[in-house]
């Protein structure tokens, strides 16, 4: 049984602005479910939707077989980690964590052995008599989140839960969240714009643009069989690689003319009415030695950025005016202006319609 | 050479602040120092000399004085049902408003209107409609078969008729404070609670309530001063009456600071109400130090 | 440019200086038909001596604290002013008032017109003469003569009462009116105008002098114990409760004269000067059917005021000008026919104003007989006070006796205060 079935979903509000339209996917048990997209891509009114503070234009949700659409957000048994935490203001940390238990009238022990344990959990048993304005950011993130543990929900909505805090304190609460949802076999369903969370923690992506759903798969799959341009250049670190290119079909293959070069690639067999693709390399796929299968271009350093551990070279090409990154380590240092010979790697080129701008093949 | 230049900094600023301050002396603290003063000598309007100092007389024969007490109250009561009905139905209304967006412009100017007439001209309206025979209230009453209400003539009912005028005239004061401290509140909490499991009364007591604790203080504490004032309606509409049912302190004083001409014992009632109000609000003040 | 602002400066002074010698008088007047004739006829007064005349009008209530202020600087910003009779004690005793002895001998202005009950209650103060007399607000008994003229009623009324219906000229016979003519003819028998203060103080006191009493004796013993003070304020109490409509116990004259024009009451004792009103199609209904008559038995209560100059005048002698003027028999002719309350008798004589305004007969009569308030220092704090013992009273809050009782010590209190109780 799939735990979430999200089924022609849509959400549209006054002035005819459609945030979501007509979306699909079914969530698993145990799922760590990353929608990720760009700013006003309708993953958070999703999130929303299915948490039941939006009410939904057109469409179903179901939560464990049962149709929950029009419930309110009370009656659906999930708990929702906001972006702000959204602590009341008010009450100390333990009133926070046990309001809506106090509300369901659990009793005193119940009440007082789920604080212990979540506060042991999330290692908040020091802060609890405190007010969340004297919490730290951090502090205030794991108040939000045991808010919702106490509850054992069905499943958690968490609305980028770490957008709030520093790099560092990202970095740790990302693997806490992974320790924590395998510890519980929680359902997640994680909201983020940032690809780094959505590919550490995910279990499954959900790629939205715009309102639509682009793409659903594990992160490998959506790395590295994105299904258009969009999710291709979304999930891409430092960035991806993608020019456009005239080809020539050919009875048994491709002709690519790419960097004033013309190379064949017979295993590919497009079908394409017109004929220009755009084709993407990922800079890790573009070395400075040669390698079995890969294309020699000479070029120029133009920029160097120093990342610490590794370095981001931009070189542009001395025959046409394009520009490519690539990733090298740190040994030698390399200065902008200098020649340098690059080797990119053709079994890992993704071409896509420069029309539809979908996957044509690799 | 940095301390001269902290010292000639605020010099300056001793400076500019100065106008404001001569301002404040002349129009605030020289008046009320004079009728201090005057308070303690037998200063009328008909003899204006300060030779005869009598020390605390005008107190005591103030205090002694049960017209004077009646008055204190008469007022008591009034202000606190006053204060109270305001509060309730102008948090009520304000909540209201803040729960919706059509036309939320048109209904606030709407209830706003009474609070800018002039309360001189308020008090005159409602005498014209109170009129017992003549007035559209109990024309109105009449279509529905009830005889005619004798709105300032009878003595319980003009206590509660000016009640009532002072509620038109004054709630959307609290109404503008209060909404104005609604509309500060964020949302995320509102929607926690409501994944929570949370109804609206819970959202009342657990979210709005504790956000709005300083604004209602501030906005109660400063209507129940400008109540006790009241002094415009009653002139208006009751001069008082009947008996003396709606003698209000503010009223009261001013008949015997003008008429009665005797302004050193003007002088000591006023004193003592300042000294009453002084009295209730310094523990509200408290209590706001405390919130911060 | 130096040079033209200096030219603009001294041109700017040079005009000032001259509208300086142009004196204009200012003066506080109350909202009352008189004061409006007044204003009416002010050009001719500019006209005759190019002095500009500014009133500032308001109701009475707030006449008396905004003129305190400028009595008791030594230079006001009030030229003239009038002064009800109320004030003339306090103002004479404060020293507010400039004595006229002189001016009216130095301009010969004959003061022997004036009736004498007029000149002793805003004219004269032991023995100085401090005001010319400006208008009366006499009380009367103001009554639908229609009714009484109507046969059925005349008819009804002797078999009832065994008496002739006619201008009451007994306490018993209009109080027997009164009763007769509630919900028969008309609504209600009489309104009264019972609000605290002022209203009802000046209405009970007709109710007082009507039924044989009087406020104290010569020595300021305070007579209002008495059997005819009692029986004044349970005449009125019965009035007010059983013949006259609801609410009236909080009515100022404004609210009890609407409901007499409107013809919904046969009587109103009140000001003589709403009369006038009475014929204005445009306020009333009862265009032609009122009548004044003095209130029976002598009860008519007097009012007026006059007009003064006070210490603090800054155009004293531009201010007589003006009193001069207002009170020359031609000005009183053209008020009296704009129809004002004249005080001099030489207005009643006058046979254009007779036509116009036939009730002037009965009002001659009235200031004739009319009796006046107790007029002593403190006059404005004993009005209050009867106003608040009256209202009590008839509340049922306090007892006749107890409301009585307690009006006359406070007289009586106020009056040693005042020197006056022998």
């Amino acid at each position: 049984m799939k735990k979430i079935v999200v089924e022609n979903l849509s959400k549209k509000y006054q002035k005819n602005i459609e945030a979501v339209k007509k979306i699909n996917f079914a969530i698993d048990e145990q799922d760590f479910f990353v929608l990720l997209g760009p700013s006003g891509c309708g993953k958070s009114t999703t999130l929303r939707l299915i948490g039941g503070l939006e009410t939904a234009s057109n469409g179903k949700i179901y939560l464990d077989n049962k149709d929950i659409t029009n419930l309110d957000p009370k009656d659906r048994d999930l708990a929702i980690v906001f972006q702000n935490y959204a602590l009341y203001p008010h009450m100390n940390v333990k009133k926070n964590l046990s309001f809506s238990l106090r509300l369901k009238k659990f009793s005193k022990n119940y009440i007082n052995s789920k604080i212990d344990e979540v506060s042991k959990l999330l290692k908040i048993e020091d802060i609890l008599e405190r007010k969340p304005s004297e919490l730290s950011g951090g502090q205030r993130q794991r108040v939000a989140l045991g808010r919702a543990l106490v509850r054992n929900p069905k499943a958690f909505l968490l609305d980028e839960p770490l957008s709030n805090l520093d790099a560092r304190l990202r970095a740790l609460m990302r693997t806490e969240l992974i320790q924590i949802q395998k510890r519980l076999k929680a359902t997640f369903i994680y909201v983020t714009h940032d690809q780094v969370e959505a590919m550490t923690m995910a279990s499954k992506i959900c790629i939205m643009n715009k309102g639509h759903i682009l793409q659903i798969g594990s992160p490998d799959t959506i790395y590295n069989k994105p299904n258009c341009v969009f999710v291709a250049n979304f999930l891409a670190n430092p960035i991806n690689n993608i020019l456009k290119s005239d080809i020539t079909v050919k009875e048994n293959g491709i002709i690519l003319k790419i960097f004033n070069k013309r190379i064949n690639r017979n295993h590919l067999n497009f079908k394409l009415n017109h004929n220009q693709i755009f084709f993407s390399i990922r800079p890790e796929h573009i070395y400075l030695e040669e390698r079995s299968d890969t294309l020699l271009i000479e070029s120029k350093i133009e920029v160097v950025e120093n990342l610490g551990h590794e370095n981001i070279l931009c070189v542009k090409f001395n025959s046409t005016n394009d520009s490519l990154y690539l990733r090298t380590d740190t040994t030698y240092k390399y200065k902008s202006g200098e020649n340098i010979n690059i080797y990119i790697d053709l079994k890992k080129m993704l071409y896509f319609d420069s029309k539809t701008e979908k996957i044509l093949g690799e | 050479m940095n301390k001269n230049l902290e010292l000639a900094d605020r010099g300056f600023g001793y400076i500019l602040v100065a106008p404001t301050f001569i301002i404040i002396l002349a129009v605030i603290l020289f008046p009320i120092t004079f009728a201090i003063v005057s308070s303690f000598f037998d200063y009328t309007l008909i003899n204006k000399s300060f030779n005869n100092f009598i020390g605390i007389e005008n107190y005591i024969n103030s205090l002694k004085n049960e017209r004077l007490i009646n008055s204190i109250l008469v007022t008591f009561f009034f202000v606190i049902l006053v204060v109270f009905f305001e509060f309730i139905l102008g948090f009520f209304i304000a909540l209201l408003l803040n729960s919706i967006n059509k036309f939320k412009t048109v209904y606030y100017f709407i209830l706003l209107l009474p609070l800018l007439i002039n309360p001189i001209v308020v008090g005159l309206i409602w005498r014209m409609f109170l009129h017992p025979q003549l007035g559209i209230l109990n024309f109105l009453l009449s279509l529905f078969g009830i005889g005619e209400v004798n709105w300032l003539g009878d003595p319980h009912m003009a206590f509660t008729t000016i009640i009532f005028v002072d509620i038109w005239h004054q709630v959307s004061f609290m109404i503008i404070l209060l909404l104005a401290g609604l509309s500060a509140i964020p949302k995320e909490p509102y929607e926690a609670a409501k994944t929570d499991g949370a109804n609206i009364i819970d959202c009342f007591l657990h979210i709005t309530l504790p956000y709005m604790r300083p604004v209602i203080v501030i906005t109660v504490l400063i209507r129940l001063i400008f109540a006790i004032k009241t002094y415009d309606l009653i002139y208006i509409m009751t001069k008082g009456g009947p008996g003396d049912s709606t003698d209000l302190i503010s009223y009261y004083i001013y008949r015997s600071a003008f008429i009665s001409l005797n302004l050193g014992e003007a002088a000591a009632m006023s004193s003592i109400l300042l000294l009453i109000i002084i009295i209730i609000t310094i523990p509200l003040f408290r209590y706001m130090d405390r919130l911060d | 440019m130096k040079i033209v602002k200096s030219l603009l400066l001294i041109s700017l002074i040079s005009i000032f200086s001259f509208s300086a010698k142009a004196v204009t008088l200012n003066a506080i007047m109350e909202n009352v038909p008189d004061t409006l004739f007044i204003q009416e006829l002010l050009p001719d007064f500019k006209a005759k001596t190019g002095i500009d005349v500014e009133f500032e009008i308001m109701g009475y209530g707030e006449m008396h604290p905004k003129m305190i202020p400028s009595l008791t600087a030594s230079t006001g910003s009030i030229d003239f002013m009038p002064v009800d009779f109320y004030w003339v004690g306090e103002f004479a005793l404060a020293g507010w008032m400039i004595p006229l002895d002189d001016y009216i001998e130095k301009d010969s202005f004959d003061t022997s017109v004036y009736f004498d009950s007029m000149m002793e209650l805003v004219g004269k103060v032991e023995g100085t003469t401090y005001m010319l007399p400006f208008y009366n607000y006499a009380m009367g008994l103001t009554y639908r003569k229609d009714l009484v003229a109507d046969a059925t009623h005349q008819a009804g009324f002797k078999s009832k009462y065994g008496m002739d219906l006619k201008e009451p000229t007994s306490w018993d016979e209009y109080m027997n009116q009164v009763s007769y003519f509630t919900g028969n003819g008309t609504k209600y028998g009489v309104v009264n105008q019972g609000s605290k203060a002022d209203p009802v103080a000046m209405e009970w006191s007709n109710y007082l002098y009507a039924n044989g009493g009087r406020f104290h004796d010569e020595n300021w013993h305070g007579e209002l114990t008495s059997d005819a003070a009692k029986n004044a304020l349970a005449d009125y109490i019965h009035n007010l409760n059983n013949h006259g409509p609801t609410g009236a116990a909080a009515f100022g004259f404004d609210e009890a004269f609407n409901v007499a024009a409107q013809g919904q009451a046969y009587s109103y004792i009140t000001y003589n000067w709403f009369m006038p009103s009475y014929e204005d199609a445009s306020q009333s209904g009862v265009v032609g059917k009122m009548a004044l008559a003095p209130v029976p038995n002598n009860g008519s209560l007097n009012g007026a005021w006059g007009w003064a100059i006070p210490t603090s005048s800054p155009n004293a002698d531009a201010a007589w000008e003006f009193i001069k003027w207002v009170e020359s028999p031609e000005i009183v002719a053209k008020r009296a026919l704009m129809g004002g309350a004249p005080t001099r008798s030489d207005a009643f004589n006058n046979p254009e104003v007779l036509a116009k305004y036939p009730h002037y007969g009965a009002l001659k009569n009235i200031l004739a007989t009319a009796k006046n308030f107790p007029v002593f220092t403190y006059t404005p704090q004993f009005v209050e006070i009867m106003g608040t013992e009256l209202s009590k009273a008839i509340i049922g809050e306090k007892s006749i006796d107890d409301a009585l009782a307690s009006m006359n010590s406070e007289l009586e209190a106020l009056a040693k205060k005042d020197g006056l109780y022998k």
